[in-house]
């Protein structure tokens, strides 16, 4: 008891340098975010002046860019970068659930070169993947001239909703799979071997014990993997760059990249991470709830 | 064809890629009001036929300065230098260079501000930032002692409407904006003929084959000049039919959207793509080796949108001098018809008229009209710089149009 | 119990295994090919010329070799990854001490905000980070400055979460055997629970490493132009613009970079466990780096 308590200025201490780093570089940063979102114009420059006293706060330039969304132009594009994540997260479990499967249960001698090979996507650069993809995808490309040997001719970089999809497939479907593949793995193989005894074939055993079991580890993995590609504008960028193809991230980064109107980039920002709250919420609990399961 | 063309073919194309860039619509002048342009003054416009004085801001350097020595800091838009003359600038004078680059005119000027960017010279702004540049006090007037060539520069812009008396700015290149297409691949060259080449950006015939810049200054300044619209409207009517326009165009002919003409009208890939003038010069040396290159063809409307790119020093550099002797460099006509080899952008000077670039087979056949005269400099329809509510007004035009 | 029911209780894995090979194949032929094409001999990206080192070595200005602005983005990248995993790791670490041992509120509200960061969208971090120092510390210059603060503040939170996974595993006993032997807390935590902590920041310095060198949107929103480009950045840029085949054997180094990273890493982490007797192989030590992915 004694010593519990003795420590604790030190834990304090130690704990204050990321604490303050986070308070300062991440929560003020998110509300400057909504400062901005609310505040002024400056005249002259036409930049926006963020208001920090939520008091000051303007609702104009707010209720401007809602209405785009509820009703304008930006509705577009956010129902179609909804369709987009929900088919690519989709997507990246039939491709990357047989494949957690098979790691985790079947891959006998094969695992840790498997492993090794699960993990080795995260250590080549994203738009270095995205690049090869370009390359292949090019009308004199490599993949395009396969894909005509089977009677498939396409411009696939030509603003094509199945190139931004199967991009991002590509792109996260990694991300997918290692934390799939942890929460099968843990999976007490006793109960499978139960349902088996008591009959089941294994279809079943699959789906009325497999399945359910995974399922949390399956919506973590879902969640860790849909956040990003919300946000996501370059892998649109590079295979696409199309008004046809245009998600919430490529709207966001040409009001605060490419205007002088921030404050609208702001307002997407903000309702992006509204809309987002649900899911991190759910994943920070389930991770919470996971850590207590270990400390207990 | 000869030999000569062959070697002044590849004299045109030494070096090796580069991007093609600056703005279109060159702007006229925001001049300040009130008081010294400080937070709350409001900019006014000025057309060309109101010439404005900028803001005296600061004091030029004194006369008969030796230069600093050491690394000059240069802002530049992307590839916009031909590294073997700015390499001659650093061996003459015994100096390094640092080049730093910008995408957008609001992202340097934004930059500029915050002092993320502290450069000595900037290179490649044009006329529509330059009042802000000034009422920030970013930028000091120009010591002309030490500008020995500036006399090179094109008679109408020595006193440009924009900066009377040259105070803060010497003209870098000009250009126009306009088509580019593909001679050999069944483009119908009818609607440059009839006036309005514009309209082919809606042929379907393109579809997938064609491009527009990824500007939205350019493209909403061409489909109002097409439209026959004052192109620096801030008519919200005048622009909702642009944005229909632009909406039609992307289910006539799904253009794509970037600054690639130089690349992708040689590859072949698009026969139809906005582009500036230097795009088309610049691609010749995109083309397959077995091509012609005559097949590149470039159009641009009788009354062009042309403007100019500008040299400017900053207010806070420290090596002012060597800033201004690097102007000068660059104003000296072997080195900016060096230059102009490389980044396929005209000189804004009067020894290198379009006439001269022609004769020494500088540009290839067929192309010639990709150089501009200095008549047609003149008669320009120039644009102006946008009241910053009515460029919030475009900016959500083209948001609107990039949303699909 | 039969014997083969016993051995091949559920296996029927030949599509399974095709599935996962074929998987294999489609995550990685691209990449060899882009690979490949660093060193293609003509100028273009998707078409083969020849094999040459043009676009390495020989080409004056543009190859790998002598373009100073590939440089500049190669040499951006590392500094930048190295310099966050210095400041990353030890922050981190003491955070996830601090909170695991810490009972306050405080700790508890501390525990959700390093959370939050692994949960965020790289944009709205990116955007939020971009406003702030243009705006309110303006002290911070565009460019490696802000490039680093932002990203130490995406990576520390994985620090945490890998220091925390070791922690747990530690449990407190050792702990309390040295305070019970008259340790002081700074004792305690100096010689007994920082050598046990050694495979996490180990593999923290490898993980932070990797997440800065793959990182495009904090690196390009808070970039002030070529000076402080990074090679994603890079990437992007060049892509929209044409390039040649040196982009990439830029590309091509960086991933070469971060996997001769990952073998110091995984090198030191069997040292470090024939040092204290477990035995390990490959296998195992990759099971850990694994483990610390997720």
């Amino acid at each position: 008891m004694r010593r519990n308590s003795d420590g604790q200025w030190l834990w304090g201490l130690l704990a204050g340098p990321g604490t303050t780093w986070l308070l300062l570089l991440f929560a003020l940063p998110f509300y400057g975010l909504a400062c901005m979102a609310f505040g002024e114009i400056d005249p002259i420059f036409r930049n926006a002046v963020p208001a920090w006293n939520p008091l000051d706060w303007q609702f104009e330039n707010f209720g401007d860019v809602m209405h785009e969304i509820l009703f304008g132009s930006q509705r577009r594009v956010f129902v179609r970068t909804i369709l987009y994540v929900a088919s690519a997260v989709v997507l990246s479990f039939l491709v990357g659930y047989p494949v957690a499967y098979y790691l985790a249960r079947h891959a006998g001698r094969w695992r840790g070169l498997l492993l090794a090979l699960m993990i080795l996507p995260f250590w080549v650069n994203y738009l270095m993947r995205m690049l090869a993809w370009v390359n292949l995808l090019q009308v004199d490309g490599w993949a395009t001239r396969a894909f005509s040997a089977f009677g498939l001719q396409y411009n696939w970089l030509d603003g094509k909703a199945i190139t931004v999809v199967l991009g991002l497939v590509y792109g996260y479907v990694p991300f997918l799979v290692l934390p799939l593949y942890a929460s099968l793995e843990r999976l007490d193989v006793r109960l499978l071997e139960a349902a088996r005894d008591l009959g089941a074939r294994p279809g079943h055993a699959f789906r009325m014990v497999t399945m359910p079991l995974s399922r949390p580890g399956m919506m973590a993995a879902g969640v860790i993997i849909a956040l990003p590609m919300f946000g996501d504008y370059y892998t649109n960028d590079m295979l696409s760059r199309s008004p046809r193809t245009e998600m919430i991230g490529n709207q966001v980064d040409f009001y605060i990249n490419g205007t002088s109107q921030p404050q609208k980039g702001a307002v997407l920002v903000l309702v992006l991470s509204a809309m987002l709250v649900v899911f991190m919420s759910y994943y920070l609990v389930s991770t919470m709830r996971m850590q207590r399961e270990l400390q207990a | 064809m000869t030999a000569r063309h062959e070697f002044n073919r590849r004299r045109f194309l030494q070096g090796s890629a580069a991007v093609a860039g600056g703005l279109m619509l060159p702007a006229s002048i925001l001049s300040a009001c009130g008081d010294d342009g400080g937070s709350g003054a409001a900019l006014k416009l000025a057309r060309p036929d109101k010439p404005v004085t900028l803001p005296t801001v600061g004091d030029a350097i004194a006369n008969g300065l030796s230069h600093e020595g050491g690394t000059l800091q240069i802002l530049n838009y992307v590839d916009y230098l031909n590294p073997d003359v700015l390499a001659r600038f650093e061996e003459t004078y015994g100096v390094k260079t640092a080049v730093t680059t910008y995408d957008t005119e609001e992202i340097a000027l934004n930059k500029l501000r915050s002092g993320a960017y502290q450069p000595d010279l900037i290179l490649g702004l044009t006329e529509s930032v330059l009042p802000r540049l000034v009422a920030a006090d970013l930028l000091q007037p120009l010591n002309k002692s030490y500008l020995s060539n500036f006399n090179n520069v094109i008679a109408g812009l020595r006193d440009p409407y924009y900066d009377l008396g040259a105070q803060y700015t010497v003209p870098y290149i000009i250009y126009s904006t306009g088509i580019g297409y593909r001679t050999d691949m069944d483009v119908d060259t009818s609607y440059f003929d009839s006036g309005n080449g514009w309209d082919i950006l809606w042929d379907p015939a393109y579809s997938g084959r064609l491009g527009i810049l990824d500007s939205y200054r350019d493209v909403i300044g061409s489909v109002l000049h097409r439209n026959g619209a004052d192109i620096n409207t801030g008519d919200q009517k005048v622009l909702d039919t642009v944005l229909a326009d632009l909406q039609a165009m992307t289910a006539a002919t799904n253009p794509k959207i970037d600054i690639l003409a130089y690349t992708e009208i040689p590859a072949g890939t698009r026969v139809v793509n906005q582009c500036w003038s230097g795009d088309m010069l610049l691609g010749v040396w995109y083309l397959p080796e077995d091509a012609g290159w005559d097949v590149l063809g470039y159009w641009q409307p009788d009354d062009m949108v042309t403007g100019n790119d500008l040299f400017c020093v900053t207010s806070k550099s420290s090596r002012p001098v060597l800033a201004h002797e690097f102007i000068n460099f660059f104003l000296d006509v072997d080195n900016a018809l060096e230059n102009f080899g490389w980044t396929g952008y005209q000189p804004a000077l009067e020894a290198l008229p379009a006439s001269t670039l022609i004769e020494w087979e500088y540009v290839p056949a067929g192309l010639e009209n990709a150089l501009i005269t200095p008549e047609q400099y003149a008669a320009g329809n120039r644009g102006v710089a946008l009241e910053p509510e009515v460029d919030a007004r475009w900016t959500d035009v083209w948001a609107a149009f990039t949303a699909g | 119990m039969n014997p083969l029911l016993r051995r091949n209780p559920w296996r029927r894995p030949v599509v399974l295994a095709t599935w996962t090979w074929l998987y294999v194949v489609w995550m990685f032929v691209p990449v060899i090919i882009a690979f490949m094409f660093s060193f293609n001999g003509g100028r273009s990206r998707s078409v083969w010329q020849g094999f040459s080192l043009r676009w390495w070595t020989e080409e004056p200005n543009a190859s790998l070799l002598h373009d100073e602005s590939l440089h500049t983005a190669l040499r951006n990248s590392l500094v930048l990854a190295i310099l966050t995993m210095l400041i990353a790791t030890p922050l981190g670490v003491a955070l996830a001490i601090g909170l695991a041992r810490w009972r306050s509120r405080v700790a508890k509200g501390a525990n959700w905000l390093m959370l939050v960061p692994l949960v965020t969208p790289e944009i709205v971090m990116g955007a939020s980070l971009l406003l702030i120092f243009s705006n309110l510390y303006t002290g911070v210059p565009l460019g490696r400055p802000a490039q680093l603060l932002g990203h130490v503040t995406f990576s520390m939170s994985y620090v945490v979460v890998v220091s925390r996974g070791r922690l747990l595993s530690i449990g407190r006993d050792y702990e309390e055997a040295a305070r019970d032997l008259g340790a002081t807390a700074i004792q305690a935590l100096r010689m007994v629970l920082l050598p046990l902590l050694a495979p996490a920041i180990l593999a923290s310095f490898v993980i932070v490493f990797a997440m800065s060198i793959d990182d495009f949107v904090i690196s390009s929103f808070l970039s002030s132009g070529a000076a402080s480009e990074t090679v994603p950045v890079r990437i992007y840029s060049a892509v929209r613009t044409s390039s040649t085949p040196a982009l990439n054997a830029l590309a091509s180094f960086l991933v070469i970079s971060s996997l001769v990273a990952l073998a110091l890493g995984m090198v030191g982490m069997s040292v470090y466990r024939r040092r204290r007797g477990d035995d390990s192989d490959g296998e195992s030590v990759l099971t850990e780096f694994a483990k610390f992915e997720m």
